[in-house]
């Protein structure tokens, strides 16, 4: 009768996991801030999937542990032993057989994933675009990509200011605008030192190295305006170093291509707050490295 | 109880003696040879720094730079530093069979051997077209000669340390671990240098 | 049993109690001497990386930057990370494998006494001459413990000795401190083994230093042969890592994470030997699965080598590296949870006891399951590449060396107490610690893992508004962490001056190092013991019976 009591509330409280766990794993999708780009849907699948095992994984051994001490304790001074049971082959076998498949599915998962996301490592600018060919679109339920063509935007960092070419239109700005519903590709360099391209909404994140030609193709969704930062530690203005990015509708987007002419340049934070007296409460007058002060609008005009 | 009075008596005598103990000698072999292979490890690192950059840069050698080249003076100086090793080992046979002044003379020799490689190297360093400073060529090359340079003269000055140690009266009583742990340190550093010599000299582009 | 060392420990103990002192601040060779050397002077440079991190979490209270300038602010993290692994984490676990392993293993003294007090002098020097860099017009390296080139090899100061200069040689100086340390354990452990002491007799915790000296000696080179280079580059021109200069700055970050990456199992092996010594002697139950929690010590070794890419799947690595450095890195999870699942499997049906030790032990193990998930989750590349270098990776690793690693040091600290110094510690000021940490640890980690998820980005000194919640909470907690040391300083104070004596083995636990005398006395043993049985033989009789020699300790312990 103990037994058959046992079994149930175990399979009760296996039943409660598995509940709770799939409940966080969708409420997982409300913990990201909004996904803006196609692949930031499947960023946040993966992350839905990996909280629900993860929950799994801990409210097992957790619970395992809780229960215990509060069934297993006993008196001060009683020290004779618990029970003897040094090992159980079957059962060692199988949490070293079980997490390894676990650990294997999740692998695989994110990797299905990856796959599906165009993120390239070094720069391939060359044959991207028979690359696109031969993989079909992220979202093809959305946008049919390959009926237009790649807006390519050149990405530029430099401490700690971001500008941005648009080299069909050769104009430069402070702010990133890009078309909704269409490939764009970022070309990212650095003059300096590493940086990171980060916008959260969009999931993805990529390190701007010197003289290495780094690009990310992608398809923002969802109109709006968001903000870029910096997401490798760059020195002293770091934290400054931020930009604002707008996903644009195709019209706004051409009538702002058309309307801007390179002056939309922010005020550079990093230079402003370099060029005043320190504000905070201690001070310690280090040096810092002179914030770089961007004239690129103005060059690109008159090189044209 | 007794046991205590010794125990109490053996703790006044460690203190009396500044803490001084003997230790198991032939923990020093083993430690040693422990050590070596984590020193590898610091030139491992710098080996692959090397190839990984000398693959990936495209103009490895700047204008006007020919790069370390093959010459004669630099096989003779390998030859000589390899053969050391040959000495240094009958050095220490010479030792194992009690024969004390050979194993100075054939000591001596190794440790003058090396000397000469020094020398060698810094002839070398000398003649070169290019500097410290002459791009990534200049800067790999005298990090890992001079990193093996300075092994070997670590090298010699723990040979005279033990060349005047065997002066020292029931010296060798207890093994000669110190003698076989430097032996092994010269191996290494030849060996070291084989693999230098090869991606230095022999890796054309 | 012919000895009786409970009486002679005390009178020993008298005795040595005027010399015990001075010998603290000697040279001297005892092996026991340099541990506890070890664990009180990386504590008093966990204390001051504790007061770097609060004035850090004090600016970031609000999301402007006010407290501490822009610069200052960059030294305080760099210095805080610094600190906090080469002088607090990765020493205070040296210390105490150094005052244990040879207790455990049935040993005199370590291999190599000399270079074991040579090593431990290193630290306090190299850590005074890493803090002194705050004194320099230029001020500290401000470029994070990582110091990626070319971020820090900027110079802007232009004087040839800069913060930058000082970090870069005491990182190379206290590498050598702990090279020796390695030597000196693994010689130690391969060939001082007492009589009997088969490899699978030794204690997990022994396994476990084994493992993680193993890793310190294979990776640290290389991570002294990066900073050489960097060193080179910074002082005297040479571009190894310059990128304007043709040379790769992501190969410094290759040659850096093959280190540090492992250097985290390097803290976190002999934690989870910490654990598996404190679980059986408070459930009163073997080990479960000694063999394979033994073994799984050299797994995550070996396997920990080849996983250190996934710090770097946003340094433009390619897609192969990325997908290959995801599967092993998924891998290392492996022989973590068969630990995770042995500790649980031992506590399961057991006499549990709740004493200080114990609960540090536990929670050090329920919050390592966050960190360790949490890892997990970073190792999958599309994941990380959102969350990578945002406070969700900050949040994690503090769950690692803050929530797991520091409270297996505590446990360390009150469970081997009584044997370091013949006195009690006591217990209810030890619980006020528990929960005081327990509780500051989740308020100040757990909040960085949502704020992580939203995207604030890890070392920025200001930040927008709308992370502002979060990190209140979190700097709450920072505080409170803070203040939760001081009960643990004033009770192991207290208990070392005027604590009730202990018995040699207060809690009847298994291990050598309860055989002998509390503490120990010179050399360990009266006579070499000859190991007979496996370890954690909890079913043995002199475990489970009281010794009455030891009822007037327990008498005045606690009850």
């Amino acid at each position: 009768m103990n037994k058959i009591l046992e079994i149930v509330l175990l399979a009760i409280g296996v039943a409660a996991i598995v509940v709770i766990s799939y409940w966080l794993g969708q409420q997982a999708y409300s913990w990201m801030p909004p996904a803006a780009t196609a692949e930031a849907r499947h960023v946040d699948d993966l992350f839905s999937f990996l909280v629900a095992l993860g929950v799994f994984v801990f409210l097992t051994v957790i619970g395992t542990i809780v229960y215990s001490i509060i069934t297993c304790r006993t008196t001060k001074n009683d020290y004779t032993e618990g029970h003897p049971a040094r090992g159980n082959g079957k059962l060692e076998f199988l949490w070293t057989a079980i997490p390894t498949v676990l650990v294997l599915w999740i692998a695989y998962q994110s990797y299905s994933i990856y796959q599906q996301l165009d993120i390239e490592g070094l720069g391939t600018i060359m044959d991207s675009s028979a690359s696109l060919a031969s993989q079909p679109a992220l979202a093809t339920t959305v946008i049919q990509p390959t009926s237009q063509p790649i807006e390519e935007i050149e990405v530029l960092a430099k401490q700690w200011v971001w500008t941005f070419r648009y080299p069909q239109k050769k104009i430069a700005t402070g702010e990133l605008h890009l078309p909704k519903n269409r490939r764009v590709r970022l070309v990212f360099q650095s003059e300096d030192v590493i940086h990171g391209f980060y916008v959260p909404e969009f999931r993805f994140k990529q390190d701007i190295i010197p003289n290495h030609t780094l690009d990310f193709t992608f398809t923002p969704l969802r109109e709006g305006k968001y903000k870029l930062h910096d997401s490798q530690f760059s020195g002293t203005y770091f934290a400054l170093m931020e930009a604002d990015v707008y996903v644009d509708s195709p019209e706004a987007y051409s009538q702002w291509l058309k309307s801007t002419n390179g002056n939309t340049m922010k005020l550079n934070l990093a230079a402003a707050e370099h060029a005043q007296k320190p504000q905070q409460l201690i001070k310690s007058n280090w040096h810092a490295v002179e914030p770089y002060l961007p004239l690129v609008a103005t060059e690109v005009k008159s090189k044209n | 109880m007794e046991s205590s009075l010794d125990k109490s008596r053996s703790h006044q005598v460690y203190l009396e003696t500044g803490g001084k103990r003997e230790q198991d000698k032939s923990n020093v072999l083993f430690g040693f040879t422990v050590f070596l292979l984590s020193e590898s490890m610091v030139f491992v690192s710098f080996f692959l720094t090397y190839t990984i950059l000398r693959l990936t840069t495209i103009n490895w050698l700047p204008p006007g730079v020919s790069g370390p080249e093959l010459s004669t003076p630099i096989i003779i100086n390998t030859v000589v530093l390899l053969s050391s090793s040959v000495v240094i080992y009958l050095a220490e046979r010479a030792l194992k069979r009690h024969n004390l002044w050979l194993f100075r003379v054939l000591w001596l020799t190794t440790s003058a051997m090396g000397a000469y490689f020094l020398a060698g190297t810094l002839r070398e360093w000398r003649s070169l077209d290019f500097g410290l400073l002459t791009g990534l060529v200049g800067a790999t090359f005298y990090l890992l000669t001079g990193f093996h340079g300075l092994h070997v003269s670590a090298g010699i000055f723990l040979q005279m340390l033990m060349l005047v140690r065997s002066f020292v009266p029931g010296n060798y009583n207890r093994g000669h671990y110190g003698v076989t742990a430097i032996s092994l340190f010269w191996h290494f550093v030849d060996v070291i240098w084989v693999i230098l010599f090869s991606l230095l000299y022999l890796w054309r582009a | 049993m012919t000895i009786n060392p409970n009486i002679t420990s005390v009178s020993n103990s008298e005795v040595r109690q005027e010399l015990n002192w001075k010998r603290y601040f000697s040279f001297n060779t005892d092996h026991k001497v340099i541990g506890i050397q070890y664990l009180v002077t990386t504590f008093i440079f966990f204390l001051i990386g504790g007061v770097l991190s609060m004035i850090v979490r004090g600016e970031l209270i609000t999301p402007k930057s006010d407290l501490v300038d822009r610069t200052l602010y960059n030294g305080l993290f760099t210095l805080h990370g610094t600190v906090m692994i080469f002088l607090w984490i990765i020493p205070s676990q040296v210390g105490l494998a150094n005052y244990l392993i040879p207790l455990m293993i049935g040993a005199k003294d370590m291999a190599f006494p000399k270079l074991n007090a040579i090593a431990f002098w290193i630290i306090p020097f190299g850590g005074i001459f890493l803090l002194s860099s705050f004194l320099l017009p230029s001020g500290t390296a401000q470029a994070g413990w990582w110091s990626y080139p070319p971020v820090s090899i900027q110079n802007p100061s232009g004087y040839p000795i800069n913060g930058e200069t000082i970090w870069l040689l005491s990182i190379i100086l206290l590498g050598i401190s702990s090279i020796m340390g390695g030597v000196n354990f693994v010689t130690t452990i391969v060939r001082m083994r007492a009589p009997g002491m088969t490899a699978f007799r030794m204690p997990i915790f022994v396994w476990t230093v084994l493992s993680a000296q193993l890793l310190q000696l294979f990776c640290l080179p290389v991570l002294t042969g990066a900073a050489i280079m960097l060193f080179f580059d910074l002082s005297f021109g040479t571009n190894f890592f310059k990128p304007a200069l043709g040379g790769d700055p992501v190969l410094y970050q290759h040659l850096f994470w093959f280190y540090s990456h492992p250097a985290v199992y390097v803290m976190v092996l002999p934690a989870f030997g910490v654990f598996s010594e404190i679980i059986p002697a408070f459930t009163r139950n073997p080990l479960f699965g000694y063999r394979s929690v033994a073994v799984a010590s050299l797994g995550i070794t070996v396997v920990s080598i080849f996983v250190w890419v996934h710090h770097m799947f946003a340094s433009g690595t390619p897609s192969w590296m990325r997908i290959l450095f995801m599967f092993s890195t998924m891998l290392v999870g492996v022989p973590t949870g068969i630990k995770v699942f042995a500790w649980t499997a031992t506590i399961w049906k057991s006499k549990l006891h709740l004493d200080t030790p114990m609960l540090f032990a536990l929670g050090g193990v329920i919050m390592f399951v966050i960190g360790g998930i949490t890892g997990i989750m970073l190792g999958a590349v599309a994941f990380d590449l959102h969350v990578n270098n945002t406070y969700f990776v900050v949040g994690h690793f503090h769950y690692i060396v803050y929530n797991t690693i520091t409270m297996a040091i505590f446990a360390a600290i009150y469970f081997w107490f009584p044997k370091m110094t013949g006195r009690m510690c006591h217990e209810g000021w030890g619980k006020i610690h528990f929960w005081l940490t327990f509780i500051g640890a989740n308020l100040t980690f757990f909040p960085m893992l949502p704020l992580g998820l939203q995207g604030m980005v890890r070392r920025v000194s200001s930040y927008d508004p709308q992370y502002a919640g979060y990190n209140i909470l979190a700097s709450l907690g920072a505080f409170l962490l803070g203040m939760a040391t001081l009960p643990f300083i004033a009770n192991i104070v207290a208990s070392w001056l005027n604590g009730a004596r202990a018995a040699n083995n207060p809690w009847h636990a298994t291990g050598l190092e309860w055989t002998t005398a509390s503490p120990p006395p010179l050399e360990n043993f009266a006579k070499i013991p000859t190991v007979t049985l496996a370890p954690y033989s909890y079913g043995q009789p002199q475990y489970s019976t009281v010794d009455t020699s030891d009822e007037e300790a327990l008498r005045r312990h606690g009850n």
